[in-house]
């Protein structure tokens, strides 16, 4: 359980990494992502339960609900996540139409150019 | 002894009675020597010269200049890391949140 | 009351904002051209009327608890809203209102007014949801919400301007609700609830201190308030603030800066006592004292109307921030000020961000250098805006001076009376610089470009003069002000009832 974490750790700090250092738009949004998806990583492997099965009552599951209780593992960070994504990718749809639109207006992408609003 | 001064109904009260007092003086002065503005009279003085109105606008940068003076080794430090690139603004997060959690580290413990 | 109130407050303007592109539709069909306006100002009526139907409940002293689809908490997302809540969706519901009202003058001559309205309803939704939920994770939704349409509405107009400080806003305020989001998963995966009472309950022994602190509590803690501090706009994350207040369309910028700030403050309020209980004063004593002085220097030179105004946004909510923090230190006064202060300064900072906008509508600049000279133009907007400087300075018999005012003798009740000194010296600063602003733009002589320009149009001058009224109102009977702002801190400061009322009233 432990590598979930530790390449959910990465995955945070690579994204970090992508935004503070990168010189492109088109790679800030790609190191936003990198990091969105850490944090699911992290959410998600934090519902697991080692040898779980799946949260999904069937019918041979649901006469002996206490007992599936004590093996499924943890619907809630499943759907949390879900919602995450979709949030994300709302967010990465307007990045990437900001950017083409930055495009057009300065010709280059680079952070350090898009500078006309200063002090 | 002279609590009452202090009474916030009172003191609203002398306010608008000074403004009402202020505009009453105004007025009269006015029935005494009418004004009589012509467009000579309005214009800023320059000493004799002919000026367009943008030039005697004030100049927006200039204006707080001992302000800038007096808070000078503020100004040096702030005013360049404003200067509009995105990398930095980031930085400072990652800077703040690290000094945030020295802080709640510090005072929890 | 009407009954399902407090979720039809967070639906109506939902599903305004889904039926705006359809009124747009059937408005070029029929010819109708300010259908999109009336729509959206009908559906805030609705809204004002649904929060008022609710205040006589809560200032009673009852919670009131509603929960969504029957589910009882903390197994289902509930709704929450106590005295602190009631006053923010007040404030955002009168305010957001006034706004669209002004942007239906404003927005005149832009095309699409259908998105336009689409999206600004679904931003004051976000906002109603965030300060009506008890669920941390619903909190995180409706704070996107409101988020992803204000990156969209900032570069409405799609200028150069407009598209490079959408840009910088969406990086930054991306990031910082990642870091709410890490925190809620690191609290769920602590505590193993989402209910912000729950929450609240289960945490109760660190807040005693009978217990050490855990580790991923503390990075929990740190990780939610830089996420809050983002969104507030405190030194040192305060960077997106001012270029998107200057780029966005002023209708933006005023809805942003009146009841935008609010949820910033509304968490603001809740985090030394909900759901952590840790110790956070200091931080929030630190980082209002930071705001305040960076906000007015930077503000006293600028040249950019908007701008300047933007900067005064982050030194006062620096002050609301102060005043939080101050309150946690035993001072009822201080919290009392934030919150009062968070009231006035939203009414007269949409009011002057309003004649800001009216100013650059009719001369088509908003840079000092080139107006001046239009106070014999536009006499109604330069009283308003008169009265907006003077308020922002705290000048009595004004707003302004009533909850700054409370913040100094808060910093002295506190026992830190060089807080005081600063935010004396902070007022007389921004003073100065609306000094500047209002003699630059007008008095002063009129330039031959600008002899025509004309009195700003009726809805636009109708919301300006209302805040201009409840400023003046507030300022001679503050007792208006204090029947709002009172249960508000004591509803903030009295977590265990919160808790009890919700999750034990089921």
């Amino acid at each position: 359980m432990n590598f979930n974490y530790t390449i959910a750790m990465l995955l945070i700090a690579l994204g970090f990494y992508c935004l503070l250092v990168k010189r492109n738009l088109i790679k800030l949004i790609i190191g936003l992502s990198v990091m969105t998806d850490g944090i699911h990583l992290f959410l998600i492997s934090m519902g697991y339960r080692t040898g779980g099965i799946a949260p999904i009552v069937t019918s041979e599951l649901s006469s002996n609900l206490s007992n599936f209780a004590s093996r499924a593992v943890d619907p809630l960070p499943q759907a949390l996540v879900l919602t995450s994504i979709v949030i994300n990718i709302c967010i990465l749809a307007l990045a990437l139409s900001l950017s083409i639109y930055a495009y057009r207006h300065y010709g280059t992408l680079d952070p350090y150019k898009l500078r006309r609003l200063r002090e | 002894m002279v609590g009452w001064i202090w009474d916030p109904v009172v003191a609203t009260a002398a306010i608008l009675l000074g403004l009402i007092a202020a505009y009453g003086l105004l007025r009269i002065g006015h029935k005494i020597a009418k004004p009589r503005p012509t467009v000579e009279k309005m214009k800023t003085y320059a000493c004799g010269e002919d000026l367009k109105p943008e030039e005697t606008h004030p100049d927006s940068e200039q204006f707080f200049s001992p302000i800038r003076r007096v808070f000078r080794p503020f100004y040096r430090y702030i005013q360049p890391a404003h200067m509009g690139v995105l990398s930095t603004y980031l930085l400072w997060v990652v800077v703040g949140f690290i000094i945030i959690l020295v802080i709640i580290l510090l005072t929890v413990r | 009351m009407i009954p399902h109130a407090p979720i039809l407050a967070i639906v109506l303007p939902l599903f305004a904002a889904f039926l705006m592109p359809l009124v747009g539709l059937l408005s070029k069909r029929y010819n109708a051209a300010k259908a999109c306006d009336w729509f959206a100002i009908a559906a805030m009526i609705g809204t004002i009327l649904l929060v008022a139907d609710m205040a006589p409940t809560v200032w009673g002293g009852h919670i009131l608890t509603y929960k969504l689809g029957g589910w009882s908490p903390p197994w289902g997302i509930n709704l929450a809203i106590d005295g602190l809540s009631i006053q923010m969706a007040l404030m955002i519901a009168g305010l957001g209102t006034l706004v669209i009202i002004y942007s239906a003058g404003y927005m005149q001559r832009d095309t699409r007014k259908d998105l336009f309205y689409a999206l600004t309803l679904l931003a004051i939704t976000g906002m109603m949801g965030i300060v009506l939920t008890g669920d941390i994770f619903n909190f995180y939704v409706f704070l996107e919400i409101m988020s992803v349409s204000s990156y969209a509405l900032i570069a409405f107009r799609r200028d150069s301007n407009a598209i490079e400080a959408g840009i910088k806003y969406l990086f930054i305020g991306s990031l910082g609700t990642s870091l709410i989001l890490m925190s809620v998963a690191m609290l769920y995966s602590f505590v193993g609830s989402l209910n912000i009472a729950d929450l609240g309950a289960k945490l109760a022994t660190y807040r005693e201190g009978a217990q050490p602190v855990p580790a991923i509590l503390i990075a929990s803690l740190a990780l939610f308030v830089t996420g809050v501090m983002i969104k507030v706009a405190m030194v040192p994350f305060h960077a997106w603030l001012a270029d998107a207040f200057t780029a966005a369309p002023t209708t933006i910028s005023a809805l942003l800066a009146g009841p935008g700030a609010v949820v910033g403050i509304y968490w603001v309020a809740r985090l030394p006592y909900l759901p952590f209980g840790l110790p956070v004063g200091i931080i929030l004593i630190s980082l209002g004292l930071l705001s305040m002085v960076v906000g007015v220097l930077m503000a006293l030179t600028q040249h950019d109307f908007k701008r300047m105004l933007a900067y005064h946004v982050i030194s006062q909510k620096g002050y609301m921030v102060l005043g939080i923090g101050l309150g946690t230190l035993g001072s009822v006064l201080g919290a009392q000020g934030g919150l009062f202060h968070l009231l006035n300064h939203s009414t007269y900072k949409c009011m002057l961000f309003m004649c800001a906008g009216a100013v650059l509508f009719r001369t088509g600049s908003q840079k000092f250098d080139e107006l001046g000279g239009l106070g014999k133009n536009m006499p109604v907007t330069a009283l308003t805006f008169l009265i907006g400087a003077l308020a922002i300075s705290g000048i009595p018999p004004l707003n302004g001076f009533v909850s700054k005012y409370i913040i100094y003798l808060g910093g002295v009740e506190a026992g830190l009376p060089i807080v005081t000194a600063i935010a004396v010296l902070v007022s007389a600063l921004t003073f100065a610089s609306f000094f500047k602003a209002f003699s630059s733009v007008f008095l002063g002589q009129r330039s031959e470009r600008l002899r025509e320009t004309q009195e700003a149009p009726k809805l636009m001058l109708f919301p300006m003069l209302m805040m201009a009224v409840i400023c003046v109102a507030i300022g001679l009977l503050p007792a208006l002000g204090f029947n709002i702002v009172g249960p508000a801190q004591s509803a903030a400061e009295n977590s265990a009832r919160y808790i009890s009322q919700v999750i034990g009233g089921i």
